[in-house]
């Protein structure tokens, strides 16, 4: 394989991978920032293996496992007891075969909030990211309480419809 | 949903971003430099070429160097920190670890924030560990100097020897026999000057003045007034600039020797 097609082959896995790899190391992590590190860093690590000449057969795969065992180590380093070292959700410890398979929903879901309408997102997440009430909102931006729950119940829509979109012609 | 909703940040797991970033920083990519610093003898200038040598060891061992050969030289570092490398001057790391770094001649850091991992900046006989701020070290000669600019940084003589913390605007210096680096009562800003593009004196008597510059252009003066007091910045780029500057606004006669 010519380095240019290495490449473009490279890009695409970035592309459809990186932010389900993000919100997989996530889980980990609890933490957006460190989990764009890890995920940066093993792409870089992939890209090396490959620029030697490696043969990585499945790279998804591969990518998620070298995510999962950067998060392991992170966690070590932050002296994290080994038992703990499992991925969460907001409820609980959930399993990590569940962890990768939920990523993949969840980015198109991140993806989806993102391309809401500006104040429509603020609304949203002020709602439901950070718990404020209806009235809370409306008093902070200056809005109805009316507007405020139009302005959620639109970006629900947007979101349902928005996450089949994507999933249905693919997101990067 | 709702673990989404929680750590939803816009913005943040930007694809485009990333795909930047990753570009960006795997490997080396030169970035554009903010000023154009001739350094000063005649044959040097235009063709200078900047040489990145790779050593390739096996795998993750792979080491990398920077290189300035004749100019002052900017680099983006994997983990996001700069360096810009003063002629001469090379930086050398493991390709499994750019945060340790062994330094040969002089360098500005500016240093990405990492808690976990510190910088390290070794050379021969002088040490600097650091989480994230802005910083010179000097270890071009048998005095070692370490100048911040910003944050907070430790300074020793290795790493498991006693060392000084520095901080905003404190410069410290390591001579040969000496244990541990003694700090500057006051910092010289002009140790900068490479790095800036330029010197800055305030009331700084001529004598001063004439010694930062035969130092930094490797010239010798004489004045027929010493004590007259300077303020003001002067580009480093033109040197007999400099010198009519200052004699007009001095009243003095300058003579290069």
């Amino acid at each position: 394989m010519s380095t240019a097609q290495h490449m473009d082959n490279f890009d695409d896995l970035f592309r459809y991978n990186y932010r389900p790899l993000c919100l997989y190391a996530l889980h980990y992590l609890q933490d957006a920032d460190q989990a764009e590190d890890v995920v940066q860093e093993c792409y870089a690590a992939l890209w090396e293996k490959l620029q030697e000449g490696t043969h990585v057969l499945n790279r998804k795969s591969y990518l998620y496992m070298m995510v999962r065992n950067r998060c392991l180590d992170q966690l070590r380093r932050k002296g994290v007891p080994t038992e703990s070292l499992k991925p969460y959700d907001t409820y609980g410890i959930i399993d990590d075969d569940d962890a990768q398979e939920r990523s993949q929903t969840e980015a198109r879901l991140w993806t989806a909030i993102d391309s809401l309408p500006e104040k429509c997102r603020e609304v949203f997440i002020m709602s439901k990211r950070d718990g404020l009430k209806y009235e809370e909102i409306a008093d902070e931006l200056g809005l109805s309480v009316n507007t405020v729950r139009n302005q959620i119940s639109k970006a629900l829509k947007l979101i349902k419809e928005g996450a089949v979109k994507i999933f249905t012609f693919l997101f990067c | 949903m709702d673990f989404v909703l929680k750590h939803y940040q816009e913005g943040k797991f930007d694809t485009q971003n990333a795909i930047d970033r990753f570009n960006k920083a795997h490997g080396i990519v030169q970035k554009p430099r903010r000023r154009v610093m001739p350094w000063v003898s005649g044959i040097v200038a235009a063709a200078a070429a900047v040489v990145i040598c790779v050593f390739l060891f096996r795998d993750s061992n792979q080491q990398i160097q920077l290189m300035a050969s004749a100019e002052v030289q900017e680099y983006l570092l994997p983990d996001g920190s700069e360096v810009t490398l003063a002629p001469g001057s090379s930086l050398t790391y493991k390709k499994k670890s750019p945060r340790k770094t062994q330094l040969e001649g002089k360098a500005f850091f500016e240093v990405a924030r990492d808690e976990a991992v510190p910088f390290e900046i070794t050379s021969d006989g002088a040490f600097v560990r650091v989480l994230g701020t802005k910083f010179m070290v000097d270890a071009g000669s048998s005095v070692k100097e370490v100048y911040v600019t910003e944050g907070k940084v430790l300074f020793a003589k290795s790493s498991d020897s006693e060392g000084v913390v520095l901080t905003k605007d404190m410069q410290a210096t390591l001579s040969q026999p000496d244990a541990v680096p003694v700090i500057a009562e006051e910092a010289d800003v002009n140790s900068l000057a490479w790095q800036r593009g330029s010197f800055i004196f305030d009331k700084t008597h001529l004598r001063e003045v004439l010694e930062t510059l035969s130092d930094y252009y490797n010239v010798s003066f004489v004045a027929d007034d010493l004590s007259k007091q300077l303020s003001g910045e002067f580009y480093t780029e033109d040197l007999d600039l400099i010198i009519s500057l200052i004699e007009s606004a001095l009243d003095v006669n300058i003579v290069k020797r």
